[in-house]
């Protein structure tokens, strides 16, 4: 066999993982698909309606289409990324007898996954709002990215752990399910946290959430901006799940490969 | 050559450690086919897993600068979903083989396993003799210093019994197994030294009838 190195090997197992797991998701359910790129859509829509019915139309300077569409978006990847890295290490369980998939390939190849179809997702919105002459200006685009990019760090980090811990305490997987809708209430989804009153504006900031998706709208605005982001905050809640995590993970590595 | 240091493996079990191995070292030249014997529970599959890097020793290391298969056993190593096709190709990425050498895989696997449509059905509609008669013919379709063998030459009718071990025949012309087996004739064809794994220990043995005949003592004493 040709030698090869350990970074060669990884790209090897992150392309098949990733290709795998893309052909799965086309090919085993066709309502799985459907709901993968039009839960965003109707998120949006019902919102959207509720909204015009409760306060009618026109109150922000900023269009609240485009909005929701760009927090749903955001907020979809960090929930998926986690669930999905969250049932990683059972449903690819057959894989870990080829000694090249380590436990920790599938999360990674899981969330590039999401990513991928998160950027399928953002072309549809894109050539809807461009279609109903939605205004799709972005105040600072690079921001945005690094929005993004940073949200994505916290949703692996936070996966990692989750996924180890879940493997060993199936419980915690089922709380976390029920988490993500309580999550999508109190993460700035479909207010800003000036919205708030005051009492209630101090409250949700302990939600680090809050503060990725602060930064995302507030750098997409020009309504907008980013003054309750608290960046330290957000880099502690990046870096301590991933330290717990990995630390985790190394310790219990070989036993969830022979699990 | 693999090298065994120190090597201790156990299970927890409610009534205490079940041990496997127990401080073993040994050492095992290179470019020999090795039978593995045992009891049943004495860790057989345990100790090919341990060679595989997918299960570890508790304590100890083991050595070894060969390249070795995945362990073949029952059709472990495939996600039923998908079909034999997809998931041979998924292993052919994994071993970073390029296009052309994936075609050749593909086409191989398909011809040996005498799969026909079900090559391209999901996994979950195979039958075990289907999964192993993939299994053992894409391990075929690579080359490793040694294969994993772990009781998959008993699978399927006597036809494609013989044609395994045709193939097998042919292919330890240029690598080495290592096999699990009860079926002494197989071990004695196949195999020119012998470990034998009882009660902890693992005693190796340079000629497979010294290793046979140890085995059939220890099946003496139990009954």
């Amino acid at each position: 066999m040709l030698q090869r190195s350990s970074f060669q090997i990884f790209l090897a197992v992150q392309k098949a993982l990733f290709l795998r797991e893309l052909s799965m998701r086309f090919s085993v359910s066709k309502t799985g698909l459907f709901w993968t790129f039009f839960e965003p859509f109707i998120q949006v829509f019902v919102m959207v309606l509720i909204k015009v019915v409760l306060f009618g139309r026109e109150s922000e300077n900023f269009d609240f289409a485009v909005f929701l569409a760009l927090n749903f978006i955001a907020f979809n990847l960090f929930k998926h990324i986690i669930i999905k890295s969250m049932g990683a290490f059972t449903a690819n369980k057959a894989l870990f007898v080829y000694k090249q998939v380590k436990p920790i390939d599938t999360i990674i190849a899981r969330t590039m996954v999401e990513v991928f179809i998160t950027g399928v997702i953002i072309v549809f919105f894109l050539f809807i709002g461009v279609y109903f002459n939605f205004n799709l200006t972005v105040k600072n685009l690079p921001m945005v990215a690094l929005g993004f990019l940073l949200l994505i760090a916290f949703a692996i980090s936070l996966g990692v752990f989750l996924a180890v811990a879940n493997r060993f305490y199936s419980s915690i997987g089922k709380t976390i399910s029920i988490l993500m809708t309580f999550m999508m209430f109190s993460s700035a989804l479909f207010y800003t946290v000036e919205m708030l009153p005051f009492a209630l504006q101090s409250l949700i900031l302990y939600n680090p959430l809050v503060h990725f998706i602060e930064m995302i709208h507030g750098f997409y605005f020009y309504a907008l901006d980013d003054k309750f982001v608290n960046y330290n905050y957000m880099l502690l809640w990046i870096l301590i799940p991933l330290y717990l995590g990995l630390w985790l993970y190394k310790k219990l590595e070989e036993r969830i490969i022979s699990l | 050559m693999i090298e065994l240091r120190n090597v201790t493996k156990y299970f927890r079990t409610k009534q205490g450690k079940n041990y496997i191995l127990k401080d073993m070292s040994i050492t095992i030249p290179s470019n020999i086919n090795i039978g593995i014997l045992g009891r049943n529970g004495t860790g057989k599959s345990t100790l090919m897993r341990m060679l595989g890097h997918i299960e570890f020793p508790n304590k100890g290391t083991i050595y070894s600068n060969h390249t070795f298969s995945w362990p073949l056993g029952l059709g472990g190593g495939f996600v039923g979903s998908m079909t034999g096709k997809a998931n041979v190709k998924f292993v052919c990425r994994l071993y970073g083989c390029s296009q052309k050498e994936m075609k050749r895989v593909i086409e191989y696997t398909k011809e040996f396993s005498e799969l026909g449509n079900y090559y391209d059905m999901p996994i979950k509609t195979y039958s075990s003799g289907m999964k192993s008669r993939l299994s053992f013919g894409l391990s075929l379709a690579f080359d490793f210093d040694y294969m994993l063998i772990d009781e998959t030459l008993s699978v399927g009718d006597a036809r494609f019994k013989k044609k395994s071990k045709e193939a097998l025949l042919e292919k330890i012309k240029d690598c080495n197994i290592l096999l699990v087996s009860h079926d002494m004739k197989t071990l004695k064809e196949l195999c020119n030294a012998g470990i034998v794994l009882d009660n902890g220990k693992m005693t190796y043995f340079e000629n497979i009838e010294d290793a046979i005949d140890e085995y059939e003592e220890i099946n003496k004493k139990a009954s």
